[in-house]
This record gives C-alpha cells, sequence and structure tokens, in this order.
C-alpha cells in the first residue's frame, strides 16, 4: 500500500471517530448508524456478490437470522440481547453452510432466485411460528436502550471489521479465486480450483457479517418482527441496490452507496412529501443507467482512463483500497 | 461521457444541498409544534391521508373557536410520512423531536411503527399520544410517556360482542379466522381465551395471510366443522373476498362477526357487495354513534374531501381535541407538564370519554366503548348495546339462498 | 372428497389465469435473459387501465382488457428500447445491474400510479361477481372459470404465434442463442422490443382477468411478480408449455397447502416447490414434458 493510502486511511479513521461530536443531534446520528449499518450489509454483501459473483437476493435471511437470535434470546430465556450479538453471526453462520452447500449448485439467476425463495421461506417460518417467535408481533425490548453515542462507536466498529477483513480476504489468494469464480467458474474449474469450496469461503464472513449486523439492529431499534428484518424489497434488494449505487467489488463501494440511499432517502423523504419515493426511483434508474459500475467503480474507470499508474492491480476488479 | 457529468453534477449537488437544507432547519419558537407520524406514502397512504386531513380539519374547528392558541403561539401541526416502514418512523421521531423541537408527538398508525416511535418516545422523554396502533404491548409496557386513547388494545375490541354473545347469540360452535398481522393475532389470541373461560367450542381456528386471492380452500374445511358463528379478524380487501367466497361456496352460518378494522369500512361494502350484508362486526366507532359532533363529522369530511371516512379517521379528529385540550390545560409546555397533562385529561371526544388509566397491566390507556355493528340494507348500523343501538339487530341471518 | 375437488378445481382455475401473467414473464426472460422485476408492476398498470375503462366508459373488464394489452404493448416497447436496452450493451461486472434497473422502473411505475389514483383501494362489480355454480357440493366461481377459458384461448393462440408465424420463430431464436439469431439476419434489438412488449400486454390480459376477482391498489404488482417468477423457474423459462403447466401446478400446489396444511403456510408450499425444481430440475417442468 502507498504511504499517502495510509495516511489517507487513517485520517478518514479518525473523521469517522469525530463524526458523532461534528453532527450533534441525535437525529443526525441515527442517520450515521444506519448509515454504518447498510455500509456494513453492503460489504458483507459485496464479498459473495460483487467480488465472488454470486448475487443473493436472499441476504435478508442472514440479517434475520441475526436480529432473531438476539431477540428470542431475550424473549425465551431473558437474556440481554446483546448476547444476540456474539450468538447471531454464528447462528448465520452455521446456517449458511447448508444454504450454500445446496445452492452453489446454481447459477446466475438460479443462484439469485433460490437465494430470493429462501429468504421468504425464513421469512415465512419466522412469521407463522409463533410459539416460537412470537410471529407478527414481534419482539419488543422494553427496557432502556444506552445513547447513540455508544451504538455509533458500535456500528462504526462493526464497518470496521467487515472492511478490515474485506480488505485482507480480496488481497489475498482467496480473492484471487472470487473473482476467477466470477469471471469464469469453467475455467477455474479447469485450474483446479474447487469452486464450491471457495463460494462457501465467500458466504461464510459474508453471512457472519451480516447476522452481526442483525443483532445490532436488534439492540438498537428495539423492536423487530420478521416482515420488517426477513424483508425481499426493504432488506434484500435494497442491500444490492446499495452496493450496486457504490460499484460492486470496490472496497469502498458500499460504504459510498449506502451514505447515498441513506442521506438522499431521507432528504427525499423530508422535503418531497408524495413523490419522494418516486423520486428515489428515478434516481436510482439514472443511476444504474449512466453510472453502471457505481459512483465508486466510475472513479475508478475515470482514475484508469486517466491512465494512472497501476503496479499489479487487476484493474478495478479487485477494488481499490 | 457528457451525460455522466451532469450525474456527477446532479448528485453532488443534492447532497451539498441536502446539507444545507438540513442545517437550517430551525424555525422561530412562536408556535407549538406538535409532530404527527403518519403513512403519508406507502401502501397504507389511504389511511395516513384520512387521519391527516381529519387532524386538519379538527385544527380548523379549533382555531376558529380559538382553542389552538397557547398563551400566545399558536398550535402547529408538523405531520412526517413514515411510509409504513419502521426504520424511517424512527427516523421521523427523532427529526421531529431533535430538529423540530416538536413538545409531543402523535401519529403511530402501523403496528411496528407505532411501537418503535413509541420506545423512541420513551426513550427521549417526550410524550406521544398514538392514534391508531393498536399492539397490546405498546400500552403494556410501563412506558410513562406513551398515551393511547382513541386507540383501543387489539384485544380489547370486544368488549361488547361478548355481551351480546350471552344475551342474543349463545354460539355452540364457532369457527375463528385471522389474518397472520400482529392486530390479528393479538384479537385472535384475545377471543380464543375468551371462548375457553365461557367453555365455548372452537370447531376451527386458523390464520391466513393477508392479500390472497383464494380463501375457498380455508372456507371449505370450515364449512365442513358446521360452525353457528365464524369470528373473523381481517383487512379490509380480504374482508370482502371472503364474504363473497362464503356466499359462492353457500356457506351459512347464523352470524359472522368481523374482529373489527375491515369489515366496518365502505371498500368492505364497495367490494362486497350484497354479500355484504347481515355481517356484524365489533367496532369502536361509527358515524352514527351517539356521541356528540359524530355525526357532523361525517358528514363535514365526506363533503370536504368527497370520500366517506371510517374509524380511523374519527381516531385521528379526536386525537386532535385531546391534544388541544392538553396544551391548554398544561402548566407549561415541558415534557413532564404535557405528560401531567395528558394523565389528567377527562374529556369527550366523537370518540367517546377519554381517560387516561392504568388498568389490568396497561398504562395510560384509555379504557375503550365499543359497540357491535350490523350490515343492514347497505347501511352499518350499531345493533349492540341495545340503548344506544340505531337498529335493531337480525339474528339469526337467513341464507344465502333465501335472500332477496 | 368434495373437499379435495373443491381444492383442485380451484387451484387449476386460479393458475390457468396466474399462468398468462407467467407467460409474458417466461417470454421475456427467455429472450433477454434478465429477472424482470418489474413484471408485478406491468400487471398491475394494466389492471389499472382496464379499470378506468370500467369507471369512464362501462366497459366490461373483458373488453377493457382488449385496450389496456395494446396500451401496455406500448409501455413495454418504450421501456424496453429507451431504457433497458441500454444497459444490454454496457459493460458492467455484474449482469444484475438490469435487474436492478427493473426494481427502479417498478419502483417509478408503482408510485406514479400511487400519485393519480392515490393508495385507495379499488373494485370493480359485474354481474358476474360472486356469481357461482355448485356442482356436486363444489362451487366454481363464474368469473374465474371464464377467466380461465380466456387464458387458455390466449395461451394458445401465443403458441401458435409463436410458432407459425416468422416473428415468432425469430423470438424463439432469439431466446435460443441471441448472436446465432443475429447470424441468421433476426434484428436482436427490435425482437427484444417487441418481446417485452408482448410479454407486457399479457400481464395487463392476465391481471384484467383477475379484476372482477380481485381488487386493485397500487402494490398489487408485488404479489404477481412473486408467483410469476416461481411459475417460470418451474415451467423453465422462455417455455410456454412450461408456464402453463408450471402455472396450474403452483395453482394446485397452493390450495392443497391451503386446504391440508393451513392458509398461513400455503405460500411457503409455492416456496419450497419452487426451491425443490430450481435444485433438481434446473430446466423446470418443460423437460420433464419433452422427455
Amino acid at each position: 500500500m502507498h504511504h499517502y493510502r495510509i495516511w489517507a486511511t487513517v485520517a478518514l479513521a479518525l473523521l469517522a471517530l469525530a463524526l458523532p461530536f461534528i453532527f450533534n443531534s441525535p437525529y443526525y446520528q441515527h442517520m450515521l448508524i444506519l448509515i454504518l449499518i447498510w455500509a456494513t450489509l453492503g460489504t458483507a454483501w459485496n464479498l459473495l456478490g460483487g467480488y465472488c459473483g454470486q448475487v443473493s437476493f436472499g441476504h435478508a435471511a442472514f440479517f434475520g437470522l441475526g436480529a432473531y437470535s438476539a431477540g428470542l434470546l431475550y424473549l425465551h430465556l431473558g437474556a440481554s440481547p446483546w448476547w444476540g450479538m456474539a450468538l447471531g453471526p454464528v447462528v448465520a453462520t452455521l446456517i449458511g453452510i447448508p444454504i450454500g452447500l445446496i445452492c452453489f449448485r446454481l447459477r446466475g439467476p438460479y443462484f439469485a432466485l433460490a437465494m430470493l425463495a429462501l429468504g421468504e421461506i425464513f421469512r415465512l417460518v419466522f412469521l407463522n411460528w409463533v410459539s416460537f417467535t412470537n410471529g407478527p408481533r414481534g419482539i419488543l425490548m422494553v427496557a432502556a436502550r444506552p445513547g447513540k453515542i455508544l451504538f455509533y462507536y458500535l456500528a462504526l466498529g462493526i464497518l470496521g471489521l467487515a472492511l478490515w477483513g474485506s480488505y485482507l480476504l480480496i488481497r489475498s489468494k482467496w480473492g484471487y479465486y472470487f473473482v476467477s469464480i466470477r469471471e469464469d467458474q469453467e475455467a477455474a474449474e479447469a485450474l483446479g480450483i474447487p469452486t464450491t469450496r471457495y463460494k462457501l469461503y465467500a458466504l461464510l464472513p459474508s453471512a457472519f457479517l451480516t447476522g452481526l449486523v442483525g443483532a445490532f439492529y436488534m439492540n438498537y431499534v428495539a423492536f423487530i418482527e420478521p416482515n420488517v428484518v426477513f424483508s425481499l424489497g426493504n432488506v434484500s434488494v435494497m442491500i444490492i441496490l446499495v452496493v450496486i449505487l457504490g460499484g460492486v467489488a470496490t472496497l469502498w463501494g458500499p460504504t459510498v452507496g449506502a451514505a447515498i440511499y441513506i442521506a438522499l432517502g431521507e432528504l427525499f423523504r423530508a422535503q418531497l412529501g408524495a413523490a419522494n419515493v418516486l423520486a428515489f426511483g428515478v434516481l436510482v434508474c439514472l443511476v444504474i443507467l449512466f453510472l453502471p459500475n457505481g459512483v465508486v467503480g466510475e472513479v475508478d474507470l475515470f482514475k484508469r482512463l486517466m491512465g494512472g499508474k497501476r503496479r499489479g492491480d487487476v484493474g478495478g476488479s479487485l477494488g481499490s483500497p | 461521457m457528457r451525460k455522466k457529468y451532469w450525474l456527477w453534477v446532479l448528485l453532488v449537488g443534492l447532497a451539498i444541498g441536502g446539507l444545507l437544507v438540513a442545517g437550517c432547519a430551525a424555525k422561530g419558537p412562536q408556535t407549538v409544534k406538535v409532530g404527527v407520524i403518519l403513512p403519508l406514502t406507502g401502501s397504507e397512504a389511504m389511511f395516513g391521508a384520512m387521519e391527516k386531513n381529519s387532524f386538519l380539519m379538527a385544527y380548523e374547528e379549533l382555531k376558529a373557536a380559538g382553542k389552538t392558541n397557547i398563551k400566545g403561539k399558536e398550535i402547529e401541526l408538523l405531520f412526517e410520512d413514515d411510509q409504513g416502514k419502521q426504520d424511517v418512523a424512527k427516523a421521523a421521531a427523532e427529526k421531529l423531536v431533535n430538529q423540530d423541537k416538536v413538545v409531543m408527538l402523535s401519529g403511530g398508525y402501523t403496528s411496528s411503527c407505532t411501537k418503535v416511535i413509541a420506545g423512541s418516545a420513551q426513550s427521549m422523554g417526550i410524550p406521544f399520544l398514538i392514534v391508531t396502533g393498536s399492539a397490546d404491548d405498546i400500552t403494556k409496557s410501563g412506558w410513562q410517556w406513551v398515551f393511547r386513547g382513541t386507540a383501543a388494545p387489539a384485544s380489547k375490541y370486544t368488549g361488547a360482542l361478548w355481551d351480546m354473545m350471552e344475551k342474543v347469540i349463545k354460539p355452540q360452535r364457532v369457527a375463528l379466522i385471522f389474518e397472520n398481522t400482529d392486530f390479528g393475532t393479538s384479537s385472535a389470541k384475545a377471543f380464543r381465551k375468551a371462548c375457553e373461560d365461557r367453555g365455548i367450542k372452537l370447531v376451527f381456528d386458523q390464520a391466513y395471510e393477508h392479500g390472497a386471492l383464494d380463501f375457498k380452500p380455508m372456507l371449505a374445511n370450515m364449512k365442513q366443522t358446521n360452525p353457528d358463528v365464524v369470528f373473523a379478524v381481517s383487512y379490509v380487501m380480504d374482508a370482502a373476498m371472503i364474504v363473497k367466497q362464503m356466499k359462492e361456496l353457500d356457506l351459512n352460518t347464523n352470524l359472522v362477526i368481523g374482529g373489527g378494522a375491515g369489515y366496518t369500512m365502505p371498500e368492505f361494502r364497495q367490494n362486497a357487495g350484497d354479500a355484504s350484508e347481515y355481517v356484524a362486526s365489533v367496532s369502536l366507532w361509527v358515524p352514527n354513534v351517539a356521541w356528540p359532533g359524530a355525526k357532523e363529522y361525517f358528514e363535514k369530511y365526506k363533503q370536504k374531501y368527497g370520500s366517506e371516512p371510517d374509524y380511523h379517521g374519527a381516531q385521528a379528529y379526536a386525537t386532535m381535541y385531546i391534544i388541544a385540550d392538553v396544551l391548554n390545560r398544561a402548566q407549561d409546555l415541558t415534557p413532564e407538564g404535557i405528560r401531567k397533562a395528558l394523565k389528567e385529561t377527562n374529556l369527550t371526544t366523537i370518540m367517546g370519554p377519554i381517560k387516561f388509566e392504568d388498568w389490568e397491566g396497561f398504562t395510560n390507556q384509555s379504557r375503550p366503548t365499543t359497540y357491535v355493528v350490523q350490515w343492514l340494507k347497505g347501511k352499518l348500523e350499531v345493533v349492540w348495546p341495545e340503548n344506544v343501538a340505531s337498529a335493531k339487530y337480525v339474528f339469526p341471518v337467513p341464507k344465502w339462498k333465501e335472500r332477496g | 372428497m368434495a373437499l379435495l375437488g373443491q381444492t383442485v378445481i380451484c387451484g387449476l382455475l386460479l393458475g390457468g389465469m396466474y399462468a398468462l401473467i407467467a407467460i409474458g414473464m417466461t417470454l421475456i426472460m427467455g429472450v433477454m435473459k434478465i429477472i424482470n422485476l418489474a413484471h408485478g408492476s406491468l400487471v398491475m398498470v394494466g389492471m389499472y387501465v382496464t379499470y378506468v375503462c370500467y369507471r369512464t366508459w362501462g366497459l366490461d373488464p373483458y373488453l377493457g382488457m382488449l385496450v389496456a394489452m395494446p396500451v401496455l404493448f406500448v409501455l413495454g416497447c418504450v421501456i424496453q428500447h429507451f431504457l433497458i436496452n441500454r444497459l444490454l450493451e454496457v459493460e458492467s461486472i455484474l449482469p444484475e445491474n438490469q435487474v436492478l434497473l427493473t426494481v427502479g422502473i417498478s419502483l417509478v411505475l408503482t408510485e406514479i400510479i400511487r400519485f393519480i389514483f392515490k393508495s385507495d383501494y379499488r373494485s370493480i362489480t359485474t354481474p358476474y361477481t360472486g356469481e357461482a355454480l355448485l356442482v356436486g357440493g363444489m362451487s366454481v366461481s363464474i368469473a374465474m372459470a371464464i377467466g380461465f377459458v380466456i387464458a387458455m384461448v390466449f395461451t394458445y393462440l401465443l403458441h401458435l404465434f409463436l410458432t407459425r408465424t416468422d416473428l415468432g420463430c425469430a423470438i424463439r431464436a432469439t431466446a435460443q442463442d441471441r448472436e446465432a439469431a443475429q447470424y441468421m439476419g433476426v434484428d436482436a434489438r427490435r425482437v427484444t422490443v417487441i418481446t417485452f412488449g408482448l410479454g407486457s400486454a399479457l400481464a395487463a390480459a392476465g391481471g384484467s382477468l383477475l379484476l372482477p376477482l380481485f381488487y386493485l391498489w397500487p402494490d398489487i404488482g408485488h404479489l404477481f411478480t412473486a408467483k410469476a417468477f416461481i411459475i417460470t423457474i418451474l415451467g423453465g423459462m422462455g417455455s410456454t408449455t412450461g408456464a402453463l403447466l408450471g402455472g396450474l401446478t403452483l395453482g394446485v400446489a397452493e390450495s392443497l397447502g391451503a386446504t391440508y396444511i393451513g392458509m398461513g403456510y400455503k405460500d411457503v408450499v409455492g416456496l419450497v416447490i419452487f426451491l425443490l425444481v430450481l435444485l433438481f430440475l434446473p430446466h423446470g417442468l418443460r423437460s420433464l414434458v419433452k422427455r
């Protein structure tokens, strides 16, 4: 890594640490926390979807599993849902294994749809299994929650973990395997790469992080129900949107995408009244049409076109940390 | 390439614009701000719009009567859209309290949004007066800052019904169907328990996912169990589908009773047509209820907005009156002052008397007045309790084939 | 026994109408190889057009359908030509951009309709709404029966179109192998545009058939999108016979699930079948038929 990149990252980290004090109001802090949540979700998804090319339309399953791990501990055992932050990712990862093993035989859109179906099955099961999950009434935490600052730093920590993990993973041999699977699975197999195993290696950290965020969500919002945390339209699809907006297969893409999604979404909602969702939909179409590689992806493209020197990088595909 | 530049400019411009706008949020403190969070867009927008209109209508009337002036400052209603999504509701609550500095919150339509707003209000120490959200646990959590007057807990909709059940209906075999939502599940749970307590046999008990097209499999199953009374908790369009398909199946019972909401709305009648005739329901409010101002509200709303309001609108209208009453009575406009005033409320509204009490594990919950209503000759009539009835009930109802 | 018969009949009738909607999607998916998540909103728009015809001119929905279809055809062509076609030529890392674009389109369509019509529930009543034939203890809704018949007619007509006409063959060729078709002189872009239009028109038809049975509001699209692609996968992408079989299968499966397991779990039945077919019968039911 170049020296200036190290300094840039440190500066960014310091800025991130200082943000809740710059934006002093709980309202802005709430927005920041949401951005962090979605940035982590996007970064996690990106591992499997962007780098490894397995587009999952069912990541809400992991999010919901994480959230419910925390929630069910609270509901049935009276335990503090903070324990869920340890249990959630583990549950999500463990369940990710059979999911992956089953679904990775499928390719492209079929895989996407299989994950979508799984996400929905989870939602319906959690909705109907009332004795276990409290069904549509959800899980409501009554006790007072700590202040936003704590949640902010926690979310920041989780995002940091996700980014750092992604960075290490992508830079390693595994990262190359992921991209090779994405670009041409047959060729990768011909080279002797056990593709199913490596797809799983991409899925597991992805599920882990998503489950972690889910448990965090339970703690932060203090209320979950299956139609919220297992939602196809509001969680699974939006995660993909965030990543595509920001740039698939880039390290910072999902974070930028999350910032755009939350900030612009809220801006439109607060200012545009009845037309806010319409404006958002139009924006999505515009960005996809004209910035197909996402904001960060297009920046990379721009730099490449300008003839920047790159030593040993495989273009924008591996991301530009 | 040029198009891309424009898109960049647009994005950056939006980002800067956003920061600027957000920056100059605070207005002058010459008004008493009340934040109202409703689903103004999204799938529940129909109700959000109805409630907003009702709020505004009530506000106009109060203004004309001079009640919106609190010690020299006007009450100002700030509406925020929660899109029916709980994360957005939380953001809206944060914005209203921290940016716009409202003195109290109101609104709350969907159960999940209401829960999240209530939790936020409780932790921020701001009074929240719920309009519609009826999940039991919102007022069963011991939250001192959360008040619910015009909305009954889902399990308490059936007060008047049980009275009528005992005196008139005397069911032997009851079928229970309910939608798979918070409201449906809570109502069903309470109903089930009430049947158990009274030794009434539940011969059919099933949940369904709302929005289905074909209820016939479930209804055919139900027909086989031969119930004499059906209790159904449904959203409005499901309710219409259910009774229409009951007719198609020639499923005859002594009475079909709805669990509130779906079965009392004008859309139910419009979609179900004559299959809706003789269907009864529990209700918190109908236009010809005996409380002063109810009928006038209905007529005025219909004239002004061109559509008929239902009890959701009445809830919003009554809540505005409560808000004005509370703010006028509050000794000071601090959260604690308003909370105290709320606690001392004793007001008669178009939905009946409102008094926030603690009972049966509920906190700050007004005791609901409930009715049994029935669709007779295309109109929704109050049939129980008899002393406030607008028409005589029909029981048992005629079979499908016997109807004209 | 009557219960079983009732269940199966309901399932078949409903499934037939779902199939019509799904056929539109399977055509689009077959030719374009993308998941069109805007399909449900196209159905919704078609239903609104039919609704408007009913309200303004008192047109019976089965006639209003004939108005909705060309309108949606044009709309579909426009969307494909100006929006989606652009993406087919752009190089991006993931082809899933197209899917997200359809999500955006779906949002825009839904919100525009909501703007015009508000979120109110709309319904229409026709003389045969709510009428049913009672045959041997089983109830057959007349509106369902008529809808089913019309759906079958359309399916057959479509089949004829795809097999007997030049354009139909061009569509099938493009679906099989886009590049080979282009070598044979087929204008793939034009075919794609027409296919999207055709798929949209069929979606509108399917929706209009359901209008007398159901009700209408801007968010109704999501329900149809979900069913449509379950059926598309069940039947095999690009196959009209498959979509028909898939539709009937899904209808019956859901019905049986609703009767014998419980209505809350009815959608789970469809999804599980969907997964099983995805995993074990990748080319859908069509491959079972061909064998």
